[in-house]
């Protein structure tokens, strides 16, 4: 049995059964709500280790129960939803989830996100990934206190903005960060033009740091979203 | 004021101080109550109203209070062209009937002038004309009066010349004497200075004028006894008349001739410049444009600056347009405090208002309303900066406020046919897309269904081969279903022939790698390759629909090409434009069926494709969308074989901040 419990907020039955039928086949344990109370109830007495969270729900918006659950608890929730606009999934996410998936998703789509999860959940365990000064990452390696950032060992040579970009993401490795916020943490405002240059820092960053060939792909674009540092497997 | 019915009919009834003009006045009101008519009360007021009788201002006032009691909207038009202004005005304001009072019948000036109810009548011939008998012989001569001293009010340039001219023939005549001509040639080159003189001057005093002069200087001069006015001969009383009767016959006809021909000039003029505007107003495309022309216009006429408040969406007063006359130097404005108020009551009552006129009349400029058919387009404001503009300018102004009244009232007209066009195609279109559907939904949800229920009944019975199948068949179906759904939710953006964009800076490359990512599962039996732009392209977009506009290029080259073939996505930059295109070396698009690619259902041959899979939406929609974002997509042949479709973006330059 994966040590990793997983609760599923969802109200339609043939989904529900779907991902509890998916994390069964593949070891995790599963706790199942219905609706957003149960949802509630269920995560403060289970302290599940991630959640997966149907956006809506027939008795409270599923961002209600985001802010619920965050007001005590720091587990991943990744968001499910079927509204295809991508506002629904940018205000979930600012207001504190992790990770999103669209309906329809894909069954190997669902476990991808869910060993991504758990893997940064390890990572974190050894204590909080923004309080240590060494940050690493597959090949990629942050000295926060030096100011320094190499990949294979070798330096990286990085503007100072695209630096802070790069270690923003790695202190949210993981988590799917939105545009307004990784602006808003570095420029400190957010208006058209920082969002402008943000794509423009955030693909020459990109190119430095992806561009070998053997690279595993370290930030992940998602359109109209944002952007996410990937936990890489060691193996 | 004024009744604001909806009915067709318009009477327009003229306003004197005339003490029987209550008469017309009341005449006219009940004629309006009898048509259901609306009614405006005109009066054109002249510009020396100063200058008038304290006596016929008292009246006037009278007058128009009792025009407003009877129902009338009282309009005050500022001019001298009385009759030409009233009939620009019932033209504008789609005037069905005019009533006029008899007086101005009388109102002849001593060289028999038309009277004012012919001159409208002829301005205005296709409208009706009511005359209303009025008897005012003193009002008519008090005006007669004001107007003869209005019109010939003389000039000391015009003294001069005379004088010349009349100096001039005395000259002659004295080389005329010394040479021993006889006296009726020196009479004949007075009279000749005496016609000079009436055919020179505009005032007829200075035709009087100069055959006083001439008179007076040939009997000083030229009569024994020479340097005196004394006579013996009676003849030369005669000789006196003779003079003085052609010099005030030439001088009428000169006169009349010189105004016909300023008339005629002015005419042309008026009929250049209206002809030009209404050719500028038919070449504009929206409103905004049809606003901008007629500033230009009127600003070339008034040479003022103006400014125009246009009629909003919602049928209420809209936006502030400035247009100034081009100075090196910017003049501070002077803007009226309470311009949009006076906008307001100008817009609702479809009147002219400010400086000079009834209302608002301490305003620095004056309002005039766009109308037409009882609908306001928008208002004109004139910065008079002093000035008046004179009645001849003012009446081409309110003719090229008809016009634009008209221009924009017929592209009103056009953009409604349009939109319900456009709704009647949509909806043609949505019909025809749910028929499709339901008919193509049908058998992959069959499939599904069949599947499934299959599964449930004879589980035990299939074997491992046939289950497999079952599942990679329920599986195939139900990604088709997803993608068609994909396509849908575009298509259902599609409101009143327009995209609703969501737009956002992307890096292209970004959309690329990301829309691969959702390119069919087939697509792994393809060969599909990215060549990457060497530089960063920001483009203004719609991720979503832009990534299913590659995806379904992507899918569309995956489906038509035979298993193995190579597909390419490239991205680049030519000039202002983000190019990417999708290569395939498949069989190719025939020259003959290329153009109908981009049709809403077509589907080709599906050579390759199961002949159930296509919609025929696919490069239709990818068309629409690419076309929303001002963009182009074309369909161009691969060489040595496949086909090519290259879409074109707008670039978007960006200033980085560090």
């Amino acid at each position: 049995m994966n040590e990793s419990t997983v609760l599923v907020i969802e109200d339609d039955i043939p989904v529900r059964n779907l991902i509890i039928t998916t994390l069964k086949t593949h070891d995790y344990g599963c706790l199942t709500a219905a609706d957003g109370s149960e949802a509630i109830m269920m995560a403060s007495s289970h302290n599940p280790d991630v959640v997966f969270l149907d956006l809506g729900l027939p008795d409270m918006d599923g961002i209600d129960v985001i802010r619920r659950i965050r007001s005590w608890s720091n587990m991943p929730i990744i968001v499910i939803s079927a509204r295809s606009d991508d506002t629904d999934k940018i205000e979930a996410l600012d207001a504190g989830a992790d990770d999103y998936l669209t309906k329809p998703f894909s069954v190997e789509e669902l476990l991808a996100r869910l060993r991504a999860t758990v893997r940064r959940l390890h990572m974190m365990t050894g204590g909080s990934a923004a309080d240590r000064s060494v940050y690493t990452n597959g090949k990629l390696t942050i000295d926060y206190s030096a100011g320094y950032a190499a990949l294979n060992g070798e330096e990286l040579k990085l503007t100072p903005i695209e630096y802070r970009l790069l270690c923003l993401l790695a202190k949210n490795t993981g988590k799917v960060l939105t545009h307004n916020y990784i602006t808003r943490n570095i420029w400190g405002r957010s208006w058209d033009n920082d969002t402008a240059s943000l794509r423009v820092y955030m693909t020459m960053l990109r190119k430095k740091l992806d561009s070998p060939p053997d690279s595993p792909g370290y930030i992940q674009t998602h359109i109209g979203i944002g952007y996410r540092m990937i936990k890489v497997d060691e193996s | 004021m004024g009744i604001q019915s909806e009915s067709s009919e318009h009477i327009l009834v003229c306003i004197s101080p005339s003490p029987s003009n209550p008469k017309v006045v009341s005449a006219a009101a009940r004629m309006a109550e009898a048509f259901q008519a609306t009614l405006t009360a005109v009066y054109v007021k002249p510009t020396n109203y100063e200058a008038l009788p304290e006596g016929d201002r008292a009246r006037l006032q009278n007058n128009i209070r009792f025009a407003e009691r009877n129902g009338a909207s009282v309009t005050t038009i500022v001019g001298d062209d009385v009759p030409s202004q009233v009939a620009e005005y019932a033209r504008i304001s789609d005037t069905t009937k005019i009533v006029v009072g008899r007086s101005g019948m009388k109102r002849r000036h001593f060289w028999s002038r038309t009277p004012l109810t012919e001159q409208i009548i002829l301005n205005v011939p296709d409208l009706d004309v009511y005359i209303i008998p009025d008897s005012a012989v003193d009002f008519s001569r008090q005006k007669e009066r004001s107007r003869v001293a209005d019109s010939i009010r003389p000039t000391l340039r015009e003294l001069i010349v005379t004088l010349l001219l009349m100096a001039a023939a005395t000259l002659i005549g004295l080389v005329f004497l010394r040479s021993g001509f006889s006296e009726a040639n020196i009479i004949t080159v007075f009279i000749l200075g005496v016609l000079l003189v009436s055919v020179v001057t505009v005032s007829p005093l200075f035709g009087v004028l100069g055959s006083l002069a001439g008179v007076l200087l040939f009997n000083w001069f030229f009569i024994e006894p020479r340097y005196s006015f004394h006579t013996y001969e009676t003849e030369y009383a005669v000789t006196f008349a003779i003079m003085l009767a052609s010099s005030l016959i030439t001088g009428t006809l000169a006169n009349r001739i010189k105004q016909n021909g300023r008339h005629a000039a002015r005419e042309a003029f008026r009929t250049k410049v209206l002809l030009d505007t209404n050719q500028l107003l038919q070449k504009a495309e929206n409103p905004e444009e049809a606003i901008r022309v007629t500033a230009r216009q009127i600003i070339t006429l008034l040479n003022r600056d103006v400014v125009i408040y246009s009629r909003s969406e919602s049928g209420g007063l809209g936006d502030r347009a400035e247009f100034g006359v081009f100075r090196s130097e910017p003049e501070p404005a002077v803007r009226d405090e309470n311009e949009r108020e006076i906008c307001e009551w100008v817009f609702a009552n479809r009147q002219s208002a400010g400086a000079h006129l009834e209302r608002f009349g301490k305003a620095g400029a004056q309002y005039h309303p766009i109308c037409l058919n009882g609908c306001s387009y928008g208002v004109l404001v004139i910065r008079l900066n002093g000035g008046l503009p004179d009645t001849f300018e003012n009446s081409i102004m309110m003719s090229i406020l008809g016009e634009c009244a008209l221009a924009l009232e017929n592209l009103r007209n056009a953009e409604e046919k349009e939109r319900a066009s456009v709704m009647m195609r949509n909806e043609q279109l949505r019909a025809n897309l749910l028929r499709s559907i339901s008919h193509d939904i049908r058998t992959p949800l069959t499939s599904v269904s069949g599947n499934a229920s299959n599964l449930l009944a004879h589980y035990k019975q299939l074997d491992d081969r046939t289950l497999e199948q079952i599942f990679s068949d329920i599986y195939d179906d139900s990604e088709w279903l997803i993608d068609l759904v994909e396509n849908l939710l575009s298509i259902s953006r599609i409101e009143n022939g327009q995209m609703e964009l969501h737009r956002s800076l992307e890096v292209m490359d970004d959309v690329i790698e990301e829309a691969l990512k959702h390119a069919d599962r087939e697509a792994k039996r393809h060969h599909i390759s990215i060549e990457p732009s060497e530089e960063i392209l920001l483009v203004n977009m719609d991720a979503g629909l832009i990534m299913q506009v590659l995806i379904n290029l992507i899918n569309n080259a995956v489906k038509n090409t035979p298993e193995g073939s190579e597909i390419t996505v490239r991205s680049g930059r030519k000039g202002e434009w983000a190019v990417v295109s999708v290569t395939d070396n498949g069989p190719g698009i025939p020259d003959a069926i290329k153009d109908q690619v981009f049709e809403m259902f077509f589907t080709g041959r599906n050579k390759v494709a199961d002949g159930r899979r296509g919609l025929g939406l696919g490069l239709a929609l990818c068309k629409s969308i690419v076309e929303a974002h001002n963009g182009r997509i074309t369909l161009t042949d691969n060489e040595p074989t496949g086909c090519r479709f290259t879409v074109e973006l707008p670039v978007k330059e960006v200033r980085i901040d560090e």
